[in-house]
């Protein structure tokens, strides 16, 4: 993490300005830099902008997390908590881009950004996986 | 197959060879980046979550690739941190004498193809079948380092053709009305099918042969014909098309001006490249 003159903290950027613009993306989808990612209780509002991850069948039909049985609660719980995992990965695969950016292309450097974008990969997959469950669930109802 | 010399890391190379080899494998570190910067161009198409973090994921990917490909080419005494800074400073338009884009991934060329969503998914389920078959022949070329990097890289870009595929389902998942969607979809598919047909160049004999081609076969720098790699893109390609639900068009002609492939007639001196 890098601290600006004023003492706010926030990502490494991304030497790649087309990739750093991607983060807004994520932003829409409830994408924040976090210092300390853990605990989360915000759930409600981040199920908001995640649902657009699961398939309605009429309007209004994927339920607020409130809305939600336990068991569905659960899930989207986990679901959530996967995105924040890949959320935390994602920021240090800037790390390793901005060190083979500023400190040039060698063998360690490589396997080490091998090492960072095979977690974030993980934890996408992850992420997918915890998506499917929820969305078996939310299906059944 | 023939049997080809072999070469490893630290062996003296031929020099023609090692100027053909350089050729090629810059064309692949470059675009393989490149390729990445044009992805990550169309994380903004994402229509929901999961789109956007898996297309990230392939971003990551495929600059892992260029990573690969350029640290070996620094064995081979290239000035490989210039190419990475050339293609991080000026994304939009590399100079053609520092790096080697090919044709398909600089902006002009790739941006037009995509206006939405849909078309993020056809270009992983239409035209990634073609890097597969094309990258996958290094694999077995007498350049040692070369062949096993692009183990690690033909199953990653084996894997992109599944996120193709992922992702154009649930185009027509989430469609209101799927039949529709479908149809939307299957009128795109030649525009890419074009781009996957031009990837392995022009055919080894006859009136359109390429000039080359003789020369890379010879060294074992590339070990498979451009119809070999046909056969294999169009097998490939229709079991995605029907992954999907969608079918293989007719009368599609390849798109060889875009030169997604790099099968270039022109030899580019690469060790003069970081100099410029």
């Amino acid at each position: 993490m890098q601290t600006d003159k004023e003492g706010v903290t926030g990502p490494v950027p991304f030497p790649d300005s087309l990739v750093e613009n991607g983060r807004s993306v994520l932003a829409k989808f409830g994408y924040t830099h976090q210092e300390t990612p853990y605990p989360r209780e915000d759930y409600a509002e981040m199920w908001e902008v995640l649902k657009p991850d699961f398939p309605h069948r009429g309007p209004g039909d994927v339920p607020s997390y409130d809305g939600m049985s336990p068991a569905q609660q659960e899930a989207a719980r986990e679901y959530m908590d996967q995105r924040l995992v890949a959320d935390r990965r994602y920021e240090l695969c800037s790390i390793g881009l901005q060190d083979l950016f500023e400190k040039g292309i060698n063998t360690e450097l490589v396997e080490r950004y091998t090492t960072i974008r095979d977690a974030y990969e993980d934890s996408v997959e992850d992420f997918g996986a915890a998506r499917e469950r929820l969305q078996t669930l939310l299906a059944a109802e | 197959m023939p049997n080809w010399k072999t070469y490893d890391k630290g062996d003296e190379l031929p020099a023609e060879y090692k100027k053909l080899l350089l050729n090629l494998m810059s064309f692949q570190g470059d675009s393989e980046y490149a390729g990445g910067q044009r992805v990550a161009e169309n994380v903004q198409y994402a229509p929901r979550p999961e789109e956007a973090y898996r297309l990230n994921k392939k971003v990551f990917e495929e600059f892992g690739h260029g990573f690969y490909v350029w640290n070996i080419m620094q064995d081979l005494g290239v000035d490989v941190d210039s190419r990475l800074q050339e293609l991080v400073q000026h994304p939009d338009n590399p100079d053609p004498k520092k790096v080697n884009v090919i044709n398909g991934f600089r902006k002009e060329n790739w941006s037009p193809m995509f206006e939405c969503w849909e078309d993020v998914a056809l270009f992983s389920t239409v035209v990634t079948p073609a890097a597969v078959a094309f990258l996958g022949q290094y694999r077995e070329c007498s350049y040692k380092p070369w062949a096993r990097i692009n183990v690690r890289i033909h199953k990653e870009e084996y894997g992109h053709t599944a996120f193709g595929v992922w992702a154009a389902k649930r185009c027509v998942e989430f469609a209101d009305n799927k039949d529709e969607k479908l149809e939307f979809m299957q009128n795109r598919v030649p525009k890419f099918m074009q781009m996957g047909l031009g990837f392995y160049g022009r055919p080894s004999k006859g009136k359109d042969a390429s000039s080359m081609f003789d020369k890379y076969y010879e060294y074992g720098i590339k070990v498979r014909t451009p119809e070999q790699l046909q056969a294999e893109y169009l097998e490939l390609m229709e079991d995605r098309l029907k992954g999907v639900g969608l079918e293989m068009p007719k009368g599609v002609e390849a798109d060889y001006d875009m030169r997604v492939g790099y099968d270039m007639d022109e030899i580019t001196d690469v060790a003069s490249q970081s100099a410029a």
